[in-house]
């Protein structure tokens, strides 16, 4: 059996400037997969390029088996696969509700014209996104903000509010790009939780994060990039205990990690 | 409520005709009706997809052109002609928006802006097909099915027409949404993509149906005027639709419409001071500007998110 997205041998270059050089891995359905490394690794650059916003050099990504490599962003979503963005994206300036809404209309059968006339397959396609709109709402614990302008919440309510609008159209595949940077610790938990919640539901999810212990209480799967290239992969146990991942991610050999650790203790 | 004001200004304007017989105080109406709409599809295209097009200008023009050749040269009806008006506008709104909206915002505004510069000249300088600066006076008062729409009354009707239709189906895209996507394109086109929506459709959409509705509306005035010249492609009319859009509230739909209505009666109601009149009008612009930097819908939604606000848990 293929995995769900299968991402093999991704270049990329800025103006000269290897940003990636050869990034492959694979996203089994069901699994929540952690892309970690340092600043400056390629894992931004890694999502654009999955996702159409940025152009790969060369290499091949595969959604569900077809090739979605080159793709524009919005025919990628529209297979199914849907990002999050490190700076939180909203529509700052319409309800959460609208926010929410939108994220979904592009996934139903309702046309142009049933949108102009009101047509009972735009009321259904209608009833439906508010249905949905309205659980999501529920799990990321929001639902009084519904008619609140975007713009007026928190960075980490917006978060959530950019989490429940990547999962409207209920697609194959989530990718969200540092869901809890800069949201509050107690607020971290409840993330979590709810994450966890989805998968459970079948969700597919990849998570860059920073934050190492959210990954590592997540991840089925962790990838660890670094200078545009996988440095690692496997299981969050194995990667704790990769020497090389250490050096990259901290400087430090294992033996200044083992004295740390023993230090701490 | 709102449906009933509505229905009922809807119907004072109606029957205009039959309140007043001032010939002057129609003729008001008349530019209101056709001004309004204008903005109302210049706020489409600006308030709702975000693009500042000056081409509406161009539009305008090329419309009341259309309508003038089709009936003085090519000896069709008026009635072809506001459909020539319509057809080459959305015609030329394809052609030039398809490659302008790849090109970034400001470069959009320089393109739009170029090209009602060029329809000004093609009115001066094709003096075969324009007359040039001469103009074409002596534009027929229209007929349809034996009614004659010669007296500015009667003229009215079908100013008022074209309002209501051009204006129903202006809502009709603004409320649904379509309307909302291109809201959303306006302030977050990065995010429409990831959610699967290709914005340029969208765009272009809205900027057609915004040009061929101008175009008409340029082909009524022109058989209002009776006279059609380079002058209709004065800067006065671009500069009355972007006021009544900014006024109005970029965006907000009813907030253009009323707008419109006061914005185009305002100047006349101000006549009785014939000296002072454009300077208190401008003074008029300039307070509601001060106190409502959004426009009229944007101080409304402003109060209405407070009160959603104020009854936060």
């Amino acid at each position: 059996m293929t995995a769900l997205l299968e991402v093999l041998d991704l270049h990329k270059s800025f103006a000269g400037v290897r940003a990636l050089g050869g990034v492959s891995f694979d996203v089994e359905a069901g699994s929540i997969t952690g892309l970690i490394g340092p600043n400056g690794s390629g894992k931004s650059t890694t999502i654009d390029c999955i996702s159409g916003f940025q152009a790969a050099d060369g290499g091949r990504v595969r959604l569900a088996g077809a090739d979605i490599t080159s793709c524009a962003p919005q025919a990628i979503a529209r297979a199914g696969l849907i990002r999050t963005f490190q700076t939180v994206l909203l529509y700052e300036r319409l309800s959460v509700r609208d926010n929410l809404a939108i994220a979904a209309q592009q996934f139903d059968d309702a046309i142009w014209l049933d949108e102009l006339l009101r047509t009972a397959r735009y009321r259904r396609a209608v009833a439906v996104a508010d249905e949905r709109t309205r659980q999501l709402l529920d799990l990321v614990g929001l639902s009084r903000y519904a008619e609140v302008d975007a713009g007026m919440l928190s960075y980490g309510e917006k978060k959530l509010v950019a989490l429940a609008a990547a999962l409207m159209s209920q697609p194959k595949l989530v990718i969200l790009d540092e869901p809890v940077a800069g949201v509050n610790p107690a607020r971290i938990r409840e993330v979590e939780a709810i994450l966890r919640r989805l998968n459970g539901a079948g969700q597919t999810l990849v998570i860059i994060e920073h934050n190492v212990e959210f990954v590592t209480n997540l991840c089925h799967r962790v990838v660890v990039l670094d200078q545009g290239r996988k440095l690692a992969e496997g299981t969050p146990a194995e990667i704790h205990g990769d020497p090389r991942v250490l050096e990259a991610y901290l400087g430090m050999t294992p033996e200044m990690a083992a004295a740390e650790a023993k230090g701490a203790a | 409520m709102k449906l009933a004001g509505i229905l009922a200004a809807a119907l004072l304007l109606g029957a205009l005709p039959y309140l007043t017989h001032s010939n002057y105080v129609i003729g008001i109406a008349v530019s209101a009706c056709v001004f309004t709409t204008a903005a109302a599809a210049l706020n489409l295209v600006y308030g709702f997809a975000g693009l500042l097009s000056f081409a509406q200008l161009g539009f305008w023009g090329i419309g009341g052109y259309a309508a003038a050749l089709t009936v003085m040269t090519f000896g069709g009806s008026f009635w072809q002609g506001l459909l020539w008006a319509g057809l080459i506008d959305a015609a030329a709104a394809l052609a030039i928006g398809y490659p302008a909206l790849a090109t970034n915002r400001h470069a959009f505004v320089i393109v739009t802006l170029a090209f009602a510069l060029l329809v000004t000249l093609v009115a001066r300088d094709w003096v075969g097909l324009t007359r040039g600066p001469l103009g074409i006076p002596g534009l027929p008062g229209p007929t349809l099915f034996g009614v004659e729409f010669k007296t500015t009354p009667r003229f009215y009707w079908i100013a008022y027409g074209y309002a209501l239709l051009a204006l129903a189906m202006l809502w009709l895209v603004c409320t649904s949404r379509i309307g909302r996507t291109l809201v959303a394109i306006k302030q977050n086109e990065p995010l429409v993509r990831a959610q699967g929506i290709a914005p340029r459709p969208y765009k272009l959409a809205a900027f057609v149906i915004g040009a061929a509705i101008t175009g008409i509306g340029g082909g009524i005035y022109a058989f209002h005027l009776k006279i059609i010249d380079p002058l209709f492609l004065d800067f006065y009319y671009m500069q009355t639709f972007l006021i009544i859009v900014i006024i109005g509230g970029a965006g907000s739909f009813w907030g253009v419409v009323l707008a419109g209505i006061v914005m185009s009666t305002l100047p006349e109601v101000l006549r009785f001071s014939e000296d002072f009149r454009m300077i208190i009008y401008r003074a008029v612009l300039l307070a509601a500007m001060l106190a409502m930097p959004n426009g009229a819908g944007g101080w409304l939604a402003q109060r209405r998110l407070a009160r959603v606000r104020a009854e936060l848990p």
